[in-house]
């Protein structure tokens, strides 16, 4: 049985009334990714839910860490009794619904659910007798059956939802080939990080990332934020990386993408980069390939060296490289592995395990 | 909360700098009052029944993800934005702004923020006194003959001297300094004061000595930059710090992710933390989140109805003998314009005269900007360390020809960030975040590597904050036809600068630029300062370096000349108050919140001496 929690009414209230309080019923948060007359459109930031959040038991940190808290919250505007609805997914028993309630004397219901971190789940809404999907939520799966699920995912999950394995694969020397990490002293400093990395921190930071075939998770970072904060650029990408593929393709017929001499990415990519005619690129599909590389360049950054619960950033690797690798300008040297200075301390100011702050709890 | 109509002494509109302190003042008396709020309610650790904040030191979360402008019709319609859970979703609720011949823009500008605490919850937390000339400058600028780039006399024309002086608002600083809570130093401030309640800074961060050799050099007398972060116990609001004086110790306000972002721990001073958790158990305080005031009903001169919805979007009402709107400048304005449309007696009232929405103000605010000779761990900073009032004096003012003065100070946490780095890379405004580092195709791999070894950690800006000249011009409306998620019309805001505020602006660039050029290099001067100007260089001028929105309600002590009375009471009403920065006929000389919170305890001792309740 799926630990429940209780999140207070002003936490729940403070979701709900910024995204589905409202009378509207044009589009307007619809930059792509809904398809004809999808009421989702109306709502701001649905992918916020269900609410993925920090957990703490009030114990200790170092086991909260281990799961999100996740709240599951619906609109009654239909009036269905309050005691016929509930939730029902992957995370608990499927025949097990599990019962919102409502929050105070408002128009929504939830509940809030302890999940481990690192997953995947599907679930529907049951009002009564009827299975729905989330309303709100912009993610969907579809299982082989055919049938359709909502779905969300917890912190540092590291499935792939997006991409299939020969688009992952595009996206790991597409952004290889942007990162800084690449140079001969990067992927010295990455090889020594992960191999020092003491054991606890292999456990609870690298272990999830233990199936990522390039360091630093970036183009896992990508699927998660495709998969739900920017649905509605992962057009672009499945778009360009088939176009990629083809450009690829056409200029070494006899070997795989994926086998490429890194050579091929460099000048496909200042080709696409130049904004000049590239031959075996479909235009009538996608007009600008220097837009997509500007848009690959920000996901690629911003998965290097944000915090890794979204996906990148793996083990922290992208902030030691800022942390150990920069040299003093004054004097030329790395910060002095002895005394342990540094020019980013990110650890001192982040919630426990993965920093050392003494206040934050994350 | 019920669904019925309730009566209250006081219904205040706004939890943030204008509403905070007058809830303070009037609940400690006694006084039945509610607070509301449009925001959300994200509370820190210690306020969470689970423990842990609703503000996460996480960069993509404090800066949101990317959305695009779907509002129909605007110049940048299509465009990207970049908005966190603090702010509007702008496709909900936009500002629009017309500047000059450039169009009509969408920006996340002049939203403070949208939560309880307002934009004190969001913002850097300088906190600075406004200078006394600040409260006179008609006086000041009568019979000049001097001020640069005034070929029509506007100067002259359009100031106001505030009709109170810096002697009236002094004791209110004093207590907002108090009850706030503020770090920073006196000495070397050209503003004074009855008693100092500054908690001690905390030793700078290193990059800033920059700054201080600069201003030392230059003979700009710098203090220690006052901000709303508490170093030491704060016993009226209940904090407590913890081992700030260990430098070793893990913890701390010195985070750079809370220098525009809420805090989970509470240092920073916000007024939820400061003014309102204080009285948040006494039976004679309510506070109302996610309730969207829509409009104020009136009977003759009494407020009579305030109409809202409810968390879950349903009509409400609820009633107060008085009413305070403090919604920050153009959302206040804009309820006042809104409650207008639906009544020809509240519009009549409001719209006494002309100034309801006119001579809109901000600051003129730019400043220099370099790569320093040294690398340092600014992630570990308060918002600033050094300012000085040298910019300030009636006789700097005077010899460069202007019509007032500046305050300049360092921002340490400009930048110190991995997410902050790239994304503000080149920018100067909402519009281009992320341009210059995602246009930057040939950035890979080696010079991806040489960029993050150039810059992280090695820039500092030394910006100016001061007076933008009032325009009759520069004003806020309801846009024709755009209009929130409940339906209403949005703010449109029309603003340009002045030339003379352009002048000025160059000016005090220039010595911020000399500030950067003889600290980089010890004092001679010579240090290469890469970037320097004022906000006005910008494509269309919607910079963020400053949230500070002011006036379109200014006070006075005629009612043919302001919307106001000297209580900020709105004239023809007798129970209503409007006490954000819309107040102000003229913006200072440094960032607005502090006058704000003054002159909001201000109006709370006016009210209970107002005999209304």
């Amino acid at each position: 049985m799926t630990l429940r929690v209780d999140r207070d009414s002003t936490y729940v209230l403070n979701y709900c009334t910024r995204a589905l309080a409202r009378d509207n019923t044009d589009s307007r948060h619809n930059y792509g990714q809904f398809a004809g007359d999808d009421p989702r459109a109306r709502i701001a930031e649905g992918w916020r839910f269900p609410i993925v959040d920090s957990y703490y038991d009030g114990v200790s940190l170092e086991n909260s860490q281990r799961f999100n808290s996740v709240t599951f919250a619906y609109a009654n505007r239909e009036g269905v009794p309050g005691d016929a609805i509930a939730v029902i997914g992957t995370f608990d028993e499927l025949c097990t619904p599990i019962p919102l309630r409502r929050v105070d004397d408002s128009i929504f219901w939830a509940v809030t659910l302890v999940i481990p971190k690192g997953q995947f789940h599907r679930y529907r809404f049951l009002l009564g007798s009827r299975s729905v999907l989330d309303p709100v939520n912009p993610q969907r799966m579809t299982l082989t059956d055919g049938t359709l699920w909502s779905r969300f995912f917890t912190d540092y999950c590291t499935d792939i939802l997006c991409f299939e394995r020969w688009e992952v694969s595009l996206l790991e020397r597409l952004t290889n080939h942007i990162l800084p990490f690449r140079t001969t002293e990067g992927q010295r400093f990455l090889n020594i990080y992960y191999n020092n990395l003491d054991r606890q921190s292999k456990v609870t930071q690298y272990a999830r990332a233990y199936r990522l075939d390039q360091p630093v998770g970036v183009v896992n970072f990508i699927d998660k934020i495709l998969a739900r904060e920017e649905s509605h650029r992962l057009i672009d990408y499945k778009i360009c990386l088939e176009l990629v593929d083809r450009v690829l393709r056409l200029r070494d017929p006899y070997e795989d993408p994926e086998r490429m001499a890194a050579q091929l990415y460099a000048e496909l990519y200042d080709q696409m980069a130049s904004g000049g005619f590239l031959a075996g690129w479909d235009y009538s599909r996608y007009s600008n390939p220097r837009f997509f590389l500007q848009l690959l360049r920000r996901h690629t950054h911003t998965g290097a060296f944000s915090h890794p619960k979204h996906g990148g950033n793996a083990g922290a690797a992208g902030w030691a490289y800022l942390a150990n690798n920069l040299v003093d300008p004054q004097t030329g040297r790395l910060p002095d592995q002895v005394t342990a200075s540094t020019f980013f301390d990110w650890s001192r100011g982040l919630e426990p395990p993965l920093g050392r702050n003494a206040e934050y709890r994350g | 909360m019920p669904a019925t109509q309730q009566l209250f002494d006081v219904v205040i509109i706004g939890s943030g700098a204008g509403g905070a302190p007058i809830a303070h003042t009037l609940v400690n008396a006694g006084q039945s009052v509610l607070v509301m709020d449009k925001g959300p309610f994200f509370r820190p650790q210690n306020d969470d029944p689970m423990g842990v904040s609703d503000y996460k030191r996480d960069e993509l979360i404090s800066d949101g993800p990317e959305k695009r402008l779907i509002v129909p019709g605007l110049a940048n319609t299509g465009a990207s934005f970049y908005t966190s859970h603090i702010e509007p979703d702008l496709n909900d609720e936009p500002h629009i702004y017309r500047n000059g011949s450039s169009g009509d823009y969408a920006t996340i500008e002049g939203y403070t923020c949208q939560c309880v605490g307002g934009g004190t919850q969001h913002y850097g937390g300088v906190s600075l006194r406004f200078s006394p000339l600040d409260f006179r400058l008609k006086s000041f600028n009568d019979g000049r003959s001097d001020l640069q780039r005034d070929v029509t006399d506007d100067v002259k024309r359009e100031m106001r001297d505030w009709p109170i002086s810096y002697d009236d608002l002094e004791p209110y600083y004093t207590k907002a300094e108090q009850l706030v809570g503020i770090n920073g130093s006196r000495e070397n401030q050209l503003k004074r004061a009855s008693a100092d309640h500054y908690h001690q800074p905390l030793p700078p961060n290193p990059i800033s000595e920059y700054a201080r050799v600069g201003m030392m050099a230059l003979g700009m007398k710098p203090y220690r930059t006052p901000q709303a972060v508490i170093t030491e116990d704060h016993p009226s609001s209940g904090r407590v710090v913890g081992q700030l004086r260990d430098q070793t110790w893990p913890g701390g306000p010195k985070a750079a992710y809370v220098n525009r972002y809420g805090d989970a721990l509470e240092y920073k001073s916000n007024t939820w933390v400061a003014l309102l958790r204080p009285i948040s158990r006494k039976p004679n305080f309510t506070l109302w989140p996610n309730c969207n005031v829509t409009y104020l009903e009136s009977e003759g001169p009494r407020v009579t109805r305030v109409h809202y919805r409810d968390e879950s979007g349903r009509q409400q009402v609820v009633s107060g003998r008085v009413i305070v709107v403090a919604c920050s400048a153009i959302e206040s304005v804009r309820l006042l314009m809104l409650s207008a449309e639906q009544s020809p007696d509240f519009s009549a009232r409001i719209n006494q005269n002309e100034f309801l929405g006119a001579y809109f103000l901000t600051h003129c605010f730019g400043g220099a900007s370099a790569v320093m000779p040294g690398r340092y761990d600014k992630s570990l900073s308060v918002d600033s360390d050094w300012a000085t009032d040298a910019c300030g004096t009636e006789e700097y003012i005077r010899s460069m020809g202007l019509w007032a003065g500046a305050t300049i100070y360092n921002n340490t946490s400009d930048q110190a960030l991995p997410i902050a780095l790239a994304r503000t890379h080149g920018a100067s405004d909402l519009d281009t975040l992320w341009h210059t580092f995602d246009n930057d195709t040939g950035m890979v791999g080696d010079r991806y590597r040489d960029f993050l070894n150039f810059q992280f950690n090695r820039r500092l800006s030394v910006s100016f904050m001061a007076n933008q000249l009032p325009q009759r011009s520069n004003h806020i409306e309801l846009h024709s036809h755009v209009r929130d998620k409940w339906g209403r019309r949005v703010a449109y805001i029309v603003k340009g600068w002045h030339p003379h505020d352009q002048y000025l602006m160059d000016t005090i660039a220039r010595r911020c630029r000399d500030v950067l050029a003889f600290g980089g290099d010890g004092g001679t001067g010579n240090y290469p300062v890469e970037g320097f100007g004022g906000v006005y260089t910008s494509e269309n001028s919607l910079a963020r370096i400053a949230n500070h929105i002011l006036g379109g309600a200014r006070f006075g002590t005629d009612e043919r000349d302001s919307v106001l009375d000297p209580r900020c009471r709105a004239w023809h009403f007798d129970n209503l108050f409007v006490s954000d920065g819309c107040f102000m006929p003229t913006s200072g000389s440094g960032n607005p919140t502090l006058t704000i919170q003054a002159n909001a305890f201000r109006v709370g001792d006016a009210l209970l001496a107002s005999g209304l309740f």
